[in-house]
């Protein structure tokens, strides 16, 4: 029984936004009070409930009137991994970062608490760990990545905070763990510390500088910095995408006493001995093209690897495309991201040969982008492009690879570096006032304090 | 972005620190409305010790705000930096003026009133 009377509940975030709606409500036109929607009966799959999934799902449910719309998300907790870095570096709450996926799963889309097992692009099905299958007339797929440990012998992520091993990748509890790790070789007073990167498209591909900048942000602290010896190990020439900003970080490494080893990728690990082996993967290797190493070749012999000692170790795992993603026909059959990645048109979104397929996030084959900030320029694509697509319209939207990273050069200052495709991945800086080349305070303020909100704001498809 | 899309930052950012906002701003009201209704006139009351004390809460900024964010004065560095900072420090001598200033009235209201009816 309803009471059309009863008085109406708001919880203390509902009752906060109403009352910023309303102080704002007059400011805005009444035309932009509501986007225009398309009515439809599209049944519509998004696979994965994280940063584009969501901002996908909140996005999609405002603009289709009528459509079925089923997240695909076993996760009842959302993390904030833009933060870990924080988390790693003594610099966070490890709490602060997580909050209920139910605070932003929007009303009227249905939630699927399970994971995908597999796609059959030819079928439109979507099949779940519980034997049961998701048809669909559309599917995003926002499914993330896939963090792959086995392919370092000896390593995996319950290694992390033993043996001095650390990586901020592996889970918030691996970041936990990282940074209590980092904690115990510098109480230990001295050592040296193996910070590496991988062989592959990595996310947050800034997370391998920030943490050993943050460390030695600590080291120095410690007021005998001299005792500890800090090695970077990269598989490629490059440390950094962006060529000032990897030009920036070498000079900068240089400079703080970091003992740089080229074209070298973590292939084993023993804990126990706190040993690692690198290979030698050739001068040709760069980290814009270190995706033409695959998995195949992670076994081939006869490589000449060298074995490191260590106190501390930052291990950055390959990546891929989840192994059910990499088993559909949608994964890419050739060019640098085969086997691999998603494939899709970096500019439109769209699968190369499932048009309604749509990628967004770390999973598709693209030269960057595998960031938040990334998922932030793609939503609206996807959004603007889908739509068309369902109305069979031209796609009206273009990706310009726009990416961003606040590169931590110590705790406490920060370069808001965003890029995009164009001109050899130049600039592309939100704010004018603020120089990407230029380290400060006010950047590093916005990593602490002003992107976790606005990243939540992407969540709600409402930036 | 939409003014939607900045009120849903602002509402994330502000969000850990409602409290406090609301305590402070809560504080500043009732000290004014007091203040106010035993006499107290903005520009009329003088009182050197709450400039003074407003103006040190204020600098004592340049040691918090750096360190509230994780951060430090010497890492602010650049033009923008130091507008942000200015503009903080700033805005915070002048909140605690709005607060000082009728306090010290509060305190000094009955010899202060004494004084003044004094032919």
């Amino acid at each position: 029984m309803t009471y059309p009377l009863e008085p109406l509940r708001l919880d203390r975030r509902q009752l906060l936004k109403f009352g910023l709606g309303v102080g704002a409500a007059g400011l805005l036109p009444l035309g932009s009070l509501k986007a225009s929607t398309l009515s439809t009966n599209a049944r519509i799959v998004i696979l994965g409930g994280g940063a584009a999934g969501m901002a996908m799902a909140n996005r999609l449910s405002r603009r289709l009137e009528g459509a079925s719309i089923s997240l695909v998300e076993p996760r009842e907790i959302h993390h904030y991994q833009p933060g870990w870095t924080l988390v790693a570096s003594g610099v966070w709450n490890p709490d602060k970062t997580v909050r209920p996926n139910a605070n932003f799963v929007p009303p009227g889309v249905r939630w699927v608490r399970q994971p995908a097992l597999g796609i059959d692009a030819e079928q439109r099905r979507v099949s779940l760990t519980d034997a049961s299958v998701l048809e669909y007339d559309y599917l995003v797929v926002a499914t993330g990545l896939q963090l792959n440990y086995h392919l370092i012998d000896g390593m995996t992520p319950d290694l992390v905070g033993t043996h001095g091993i650390g990586s901020v990748y592996a889970s918030l509890e691996g970041a936990t763990r990282t940074r209590d790790a980092i904690n115990a070789w510098i109480a230990k007073g001295s050592g040296k510390g193996l910070f590496t990167a991988a062989p592959t498209p990595v996310k947050c591909a800034g997370a391998p500088l920030k943490m050993t900048f943050t460390t030695l942000s600590r080291l120095e602290e410690t007021g005998h910095r001299d005792d500890f010896s800090v090695e970077f190990l990269a598989p490629g020439a490059a440390l950094f995408s962006q060529p000032w900003v990897n030009d920036f970080v070498k000079q900068r490494f240089d400079d703080q006493g970091v003992t740089r080893r080229h074209h070298y990728r973590l292939s084993a690990i023993d804990p126990g001995a706190r040993q690692a082996e690198f290979t030698f993967v050739g001068p040709d290797s760069e980290f814009t093209s270190h995706h033409e190493l695959r998995e195949a070749e992670y076994s081939r012999d006869g490589l000449r690897t060298v074995i490191a000692d260590y106190d501390f170790i930052h291990v950055v795992p390959p990546m891929s495309a989840p192994d059910f993603v990499k088993e559909s026909d949608l994964i890419a059959r050739e060019g640098p991201f085969r086997g691999e990645w998603l494939d899709v048109d970096i500019h439109t979104m769209q699968h190369n040969r499932y048009p309604e397929v749509f990628g967004i996030g770390d999973v598709i084959g693209a030269p960057i982008n595998k960031t938040a900030a990334s998922v932030k320029a793609q939503a609206p694509v996807v959004e603007a492009n889908l739509l068309a697509q369902m109305q069979d319209q031209p796609l009206p939207a273009r990706h310009n690879g726009y990416t961003s990273c606040p590169m931590i050069t110590g705790i406490g200052k920060a370069m808001l570096v965003e890029f995009g495709y164009d001109n050899n991945l130049d600039f592309l800086p939100s704010f004018p006032f603020i120089d990407p080349r230029d380290e400060s305070w006010a950047a590093w303020v916005m990593k602490d304090r002003m992107l976790q909100p606005a990243y939540y704001a992407v969540l709600e498809g409402q930036a | 972005m939409t003014i939607q899309g900045a009120l849903t930052i602002l509402m994330y950012a502000l969000a850990p620190f409602l409290w406090l906002i609301v305590g402070a701003v809560g504080v500043l009201v009732v000290v004014q409305l007091l203040a106010r209704l035993r006499g107290y006139r903005t520009f009329h009351y003088r009182c050197l010790g709450a400039n003074l004390a407003a103006l040190a809460v204020g600098l004592s900024g340049l040691w918090w705000i750096p360190a509230f964010t994780n951060s430090r004065l010497g890492y602010v560095t650049t033009l923008f930096d130091w507008v942000a900072m200015i503009g903080a420090v700033v805005g915070l001598a002048i909140a605690a003026w709005l607060v000082l200033h009728p306090l010290s009235y509060l305190v000094r209201a009955p010899r202060y009133v004494r004084v003044k009816e004094t032919p």
